[in-house]
């Protein structure tokens, strides 16, 4: 430990700290534009200057490494002369056109020039021009107004690696750039926008439409991936207008996706707003909520309690999981499922968490990714992969087609195979796990969907077992989810009960018309040439495939429209809140549900959203501590079937189009028209 | 048919309805000149024009008035007893018009010579407690209620120390009737040697007419008007009428009681040519001067203030005026041969 | 001594008859009254009257939809919604005044960094309803195309003090 003293405040700080983190420590607070606490430090702006005892300038304290018994002063004449002198610099060449900038009352140059600069400007030449940069359709650039901070460029190259945005010239001449004029085609390229501290980078999508002073601001969590990346739902009125990342060490850090910020325009799009019922002409037509509820009690009166089903979609709050969960249980049916992709995991519950924790990546010293693309699947947990990486060179294996994953990996082959020999020990790879100290294995969709899913998780559970992934104090082994609802609803055991219809059974039994009722949680994924014969009952919030295909459409919510509780591929639970109401007539989930079951007469005992948690945290009891991860036990779990040799694939092969959300949204489709599909396939294509 | 119309009862009743008609006529027009006058005057005092936009010198003002009144819709609360409701108005208007029957224009220009004549007004001018009392209970409205007791209050109060007063001046005429106690001031006003009592029933008329200063029921800002806060339109109009028509009835009350009636100041030429009628109307035009200047010069009284005045002031000090006076034509001899009967 | 005095004085109302001679001195004095429709008074440049949205000597309308004005306006008479226009440049979709709410406190005046939106000299926009007070953003440029004039030679001859 060091010990500084800085404005006659003795700090202690760790060994390899910088004066900035000395000053902080001390509560002192230092103006900073190039300095960024996750990002490479530059000291290019300046602006952080301090005075230390015996230093013949001020020093630049984001770039001194604190040093035993350096003595910091931040309140001399010195120090507040040089701020002003570097303020004065900077907006030189900064315009004033704070009235046209969507960083206007958000912007730190603003704050800091009201806090730190002069009430004037001595600078009478012309001020210089920058062309714009075509930075993709979400980034809208105003180069103009960059103060080189190059925050951004070490963003790019650093955390979402793609080194594509780099400075050209010097001096007044220096421009920052993507060189070609192309797309950032990154995952997480808008969170520059985020880092800009002025408005050079600003967002597209929400370009002029709102200041931050109108908007409500709601902290929320992210339904986009099964991170459950925090956010702060910015709303007006009942129109959400933009998502930012909120800081959680432990899951999102500071940066969310592409998708999870620009997705929200879809909840504009295709709502339903007011329940439909398909008429005798086969059309949709739109209903009240009496008669929708009393056609919907009077088929699921006729229809036998074996033929009733419900799956719940990738969405789903755990309320609503819970509520249908009761419905289904009073009505007699336990066939009820919430993999509508037909994963086969559940049961034990270390078998389906993301057990070493995001953040626990950070520790690890190898990886084997089985069937899994972390970068369009999780792209956050992606860039924490790629951190480790750079600072290790961890080996990474990666048992599923070649993709570009922004650092090198070891692509082991497409074939189930290698798990065989991988297990077995005669893999080029078991070597590199068997000396990892900490190794992990992530485990994705791509292969617990295949049919012989539950014999690659029993294998990976053997591997992991066999390879010290599970170790006195760590535990590596992972399923990286793709649906934000799955562990929640695996939690509440939203699957078949014994006996019971899971998805694939229920088409089976659908296509032999034994399925009288489905009912869609919000699920649009499903096969649904098989449910033809069935009444489909549509609960959800986009006009999408499940509405498309339903006899009945009751209007729910979307995840800025309800309270509700995710669980992360962790097994983290959090509480997302409401930051503007259902359009029309849609309700809450757990209210349609509710009304559902007084439509039919049989009560889930409960009757607002307090008594619902209340019951939920009676039956599950870990869903009462928000924020934490519930310890669970290492067991046995999987098949030990013969792998098939089909080729392992990845759940997902469009990054900007997962959800029905996503479906609905005119950005997504123009990074579609800009990106492909993802990035990361086009860059291994090259 | 001929025979029918000259019969007598019928050609004294046309003939009643007539003068009726040749005194009520003028005298609402009188009324609508009044609030136009009291606005012009009130202005000028304030040193603005005042209405003059309506017609030659805003004079078809009281007309447009009048017409945006009839136009209103007339409110009927729902709680309000609608008969009671409808008759207070009524009531208050006919009594300011029906003291009129006593009022000698001049030497024998009066509708009805009666010998109790002042009694006839005292009379009249008391029943005008019963319209306040009336609208302000039917209204139904706590507002109406309490500014009806706060203005039946005021104005018995001072209806004690006027009669008192009217005690003084009939010592002095030694007659109850009008043209007697006018044709007493023929060699001198009582407003001369009753002086005090004068002032005191000018400002007890005030009171009783609830003009400014004493126009608590109309105390808008600070007390929601009062007994007539419910009423709108022409019930409300006829409320105003009333009003304006009992201040030129206390007016003349006041110059018959103490200026003289129909008499010119001075029995001197060019003075004395002019008709009697004349010189009371202008004597009545001079005292609702007055009754204009006061309120544009006065604030309001507070409510114990007024009753404090009524009854601690205006009361002993009439009553003490009236031994003075008795002691003195006694003493004087000048006690008139009525009264010593 | 001073309670006699008292006594007299009130018992004669001297008081009284003070304040009436005055009001009577008032009676005859001459009236300050402007004969409103016929005869107005002097204006200020500062007058805050109408609101205006003015346009640029080209055409160009001034507003550039930063919502300052929308922000500082204690009364939230002002709703503004804006979106780039076709070339690129932010502009509003809709600036209404609710002209019922408005208190004339020219802050939206003072606030905006390109005189677009002003309170002009017209104060004579008396309407039958309610609706037509609420205006919308073409009833406040066609009021700045037609008060123009007299709005820039405000603006100028208060251009000294601001």
């Amino acid at each position: 430990m060091l010990k500084l003293t800085v404005n006659d405040v003795e700090v202690e700080v760790e060994e390899g700290s910088t004066v900035l983190h000395a000053c902080e420590e001390a509560g002192v607070e230092i103006p900073r534009f190039c300095y960024h606490d996750r990002l490479s430090i530059a000291g290019n702006c300046r602006m952080c200057l301090v005075d230390m005892e015996r230093a013949p300038k001020p020093i630049a304290s984001c770039a001194m490494p604190a040093g035993d018994g350096m003595v910091i002063r931040t309140d001399t004449d010195r120090v507040r002369k040089a701020r002003e002198g570097v303020m004065e610099f900077l907006l030189i060449n900064h315009p004033l056109d704070c009235p046209i900038c969507d960083q206007g009352g958000e912007c730190d140059l603003q704050d800091q020039a009201m806090g730190y600069g002069l009430d004037g400007s001595r600078f009478s030449e012309n001020k210089r021009a920058v062309n714009n940069k075509y930075m993709g359709p979400l980034i809208s650039t105003v180069m103009t107004r960059c103060i080189h901070c190059t925050r951004c460029v070490r963003f790019a190259t650093e955390v979402a690696g793609v080194p594509e945005l780099g400075a050209i010239g010097r001096g007044e001449t220096m421009e920052i750039t993507t060189y070609l004029e192309k797309t950032l085609a990154s995952e997480l390229s808008a969170n520059v926008i985020d880092l800009c501290p002025v408005g050079a980078l600003t967002s597209r999508p929400y370009a002029f439409t709102a200041r931050p002073w109108e908007l409500n601001k709601v902290e929320s969590v992210d339904v986009m991936d099964a991170l459950g990346s925090n956010i702060r739902v910015d709303a007006r009125g009942a129109q959400v207008m933009r998502v930012l990342p909120r800081l959680n060490e432990d899951i999102n850090e500071e940066w969310i996706s592409d998708k999870t910020r620009y997705a929200i325009d879809g909840l504009r799009r295709q709502r339903l707003d007011t329940p439909f019922q398909r008429g005798r002409d086969g059309r949709l037509h739109p209903v009240s909520w009496d008669e929708a509820l009393k056609s919907l009690a009077t088929a699921l009166r006729k229809a036998k309690p074996k033929g009733i089903a419900a799956v719940a979609g990738d969405q789903a709050d755990v309320e609503s999981m819970f509520a249908l969960k009761s419905l289904m249980t009073r009505l007699g049916s336990s066939n009820i499922d919430c993999r509508q992709d037909g994963a086969k995991i559940g049961g034990k519950r270390a078998g389906y968490l993301f057990n070493s924790t995001i953040a626990g990546i950070d520790d690890a010293d190898a990886l084997l990714i089985i069937g899994s693309n972390p970068r369009i699947e999780a792209a956050v947990l992606n860039a924490r992969i790629r951190r480790n990486w750079l600072a290790s060179r961890m080996p990474i294996g990666v048992v599923g087609p070649k993709i570009d994953l922004t650092y090198d990996a070891d692509f082991l082959g497409e074939a189930p195979s290698n798990l065989d020999a991988i297990a077995d020990g005669n893999h080029k790879f078991a070597v590199k796990l068997k000396k990892a100290k900490r190794p992990m294995i992530i485990i994705g969709m791509g292969a617990m969907t295949r049919a012989d899913g539950a014999a690659i998780l029993g294998k990976a559970r053997r591997i992991a077992e066999a390879y010290g992934v599970i170790a006195n104090g760590w535990n590596g082994f992972n399923m990286l989810h793709t649906a934000a609802a799955r562990v929640g609803g695996l939690d509440i055991g939203f699957v078949p009960g014994r006996g019971a219809m899971d998805i694939a059974a229920m088409g089976k039994a659908a296509r032999a018309g034994k399925l009288d009722l489905l009912w869609l949680l919000g699920a649009d994924e499903i096969d649904f040439d098989a449910f033809s014969s069935s009444f489909i009952v549509y609960q959800g919030h986009h006009g999408d495939a499940g509405a498309h295909h339903a006899d009945l459409v009751l209007p729910g919510a979307a995840y800025t429209e309800k309270d509700g509780i995710y669980v992360n591929t962790e097994g983290r639970v959090q509480y997302a809140s409401r930051a503007a109401f259902p359009p029309g007539d849609a309700r809450e989930d757990w209210a349609i549900i509710r009304a559902v079951s007084g439509a039919v007469g049989k009560s889930i005992g409960f009757d607002n959203l307090a008594e619902l948690r209340d019951a939920l945290c009676a039956a599950h009891p870990h869903f009462a501590d928000v924020d934490q991860i519930a310890p669970t036990k290492w067991s046995s779990f999987g098949g030990r079937a013969k792998l098939s040799a089909e080729p392992v694939t990845y759940a997902l092969s469009n990054f900007y189009m997962t959800c029905a959300i996503s479906r609905a949204s005119e950005t997504m489709a123009e990074c579609v028209r800009a990106n492909g599909v993802d990035s990361s396939t086009a860059a291994a294509a090259e | 048919m001929l025979d029918f119309i000259m019969q007598d009862w019928i050609l004294d009743l046309g003939w009643i309805v007539a003068k009726i008609m040749v005194v009520i006529g003028p005298l609402l027009i009188a009324v609508a000149y009044l609030t136009l006058a009291e606005r012009r005057v009130i202005g000028f005092m304030q040193l603005r024009k005042g209405p003059n936009v309506v017609g030659p010198f805003g004079l078809f003002q009281p007309f447009a008035d009048a017409l945006k009144l009839m136009a209103k819709e007339t409110i009927l609360p729902a709680g309000a007893n609608k008969v009671v409701f409808m008759v207070a108005p009524m009531l208050t208007f006919i009594l300011s018009l029906v003291a009129w029957a006593v009022i000698p224009f001049g030497e024998g220009l009066v509708i009805a010579n009666i010998n109790v004549g002042i009694l006839y007004l005292f009379a009249i001018s008391s029943l005008g407690v019963y319209g306040v009392i009336m609208a302000g209970w039917a209204s139904n409205s706590k507002y109406a209620f309490l500014g009806a007791l706060r203005s039946a209050a005021q104005m018995v109060s001072y209806e004690v120390s006027m009669g008192l007063v009217i005690i003084n001046v009939l010592l002095c005429a030694g007659s109850l009737n009008l043209l007697d106690i006018v044709e007493a001031q023929r060699e001198m006003w009582f407003a001369l040697p009753l002086l005090p009592m004068f002032v005191v029933f000018f400002i007890s008329t005030l009171a009783e007419t609830n003009r400014a200063p004493f126009d608590l029921p109309e105390g808008e800002s600070e007390l929601v008007a009062g007994y007539f806060v419910e009423y709108s339109s022409m019930s409300f109009a006829l409320f105003f009428l009333g009003e304006y028509a009992n201040m030129i009835l206390m007016s003349s009350m006041t110059v018959i009681l103490f200026l003289g009636g129909w008499l010119s100041p001075i029995d001197i030429w060019p003075l004395n040519v002019i008709p009697g009628p004349l010189w009371f109307i202008i004597k009545i035009m001079l005292v609702l001067f007055v009754f204009l200047w006061v309120r544009a010069t006065t604030p309001r009284y507070r409510y114990d203030q007024l009753m404090r005045l009524g009854w601690k002031i205006f009361l002993p000090f009439s009553l003490i005026y009236v031994v003075l006076t008795a002691g003195f034509l006694l003493i004087t001899d000048r006690l008139p041969a009525v009264v010593l009967g | 001594m001073s309670a006699l005095v008292n006594a007299v004085r009130s018992f004669l109302l001297l008081e009284l008859g003070k304040g009436l001679f005055l009001t009577l001195k008032y009676f005859f004095k001459p009236k300050v009254t402007i004969n409103y429709p016929y005869e107005k008074g002097n204006l200020s440049p500062r007058f805050r009257g109408e609101h205006a949205l003015r346009r640029y000597p080209n055409g160009e309308e001034r507003c550039i939809a930063c919502k300052l004005c929308e922000a500082v306006c204690p009364a939230q008479a002002i709703t503004i919604e804006a979106e780039p226009r076709d070339d690129g440049s932010r502009r509003t979709t809709k600036y209404d005044i609710d002209m019922t709410k408005c208190i004339y406190c020219g802050f939206c005046q003072e606030a905006c960094p390109v005189d677009a939106i002003v309170e002009g000299p017209n104060f004579e926009f008396a309407t039958e309803t309610r609706e037509e007070l609420y205006y919308d953003k073409d009833k406040l440029l066609a009021n700045g195309d037609r008060w123009e004039t007299e709005i820039a030679r405000n603006l100028s001859a208060d251009a000294r003090w601001r």
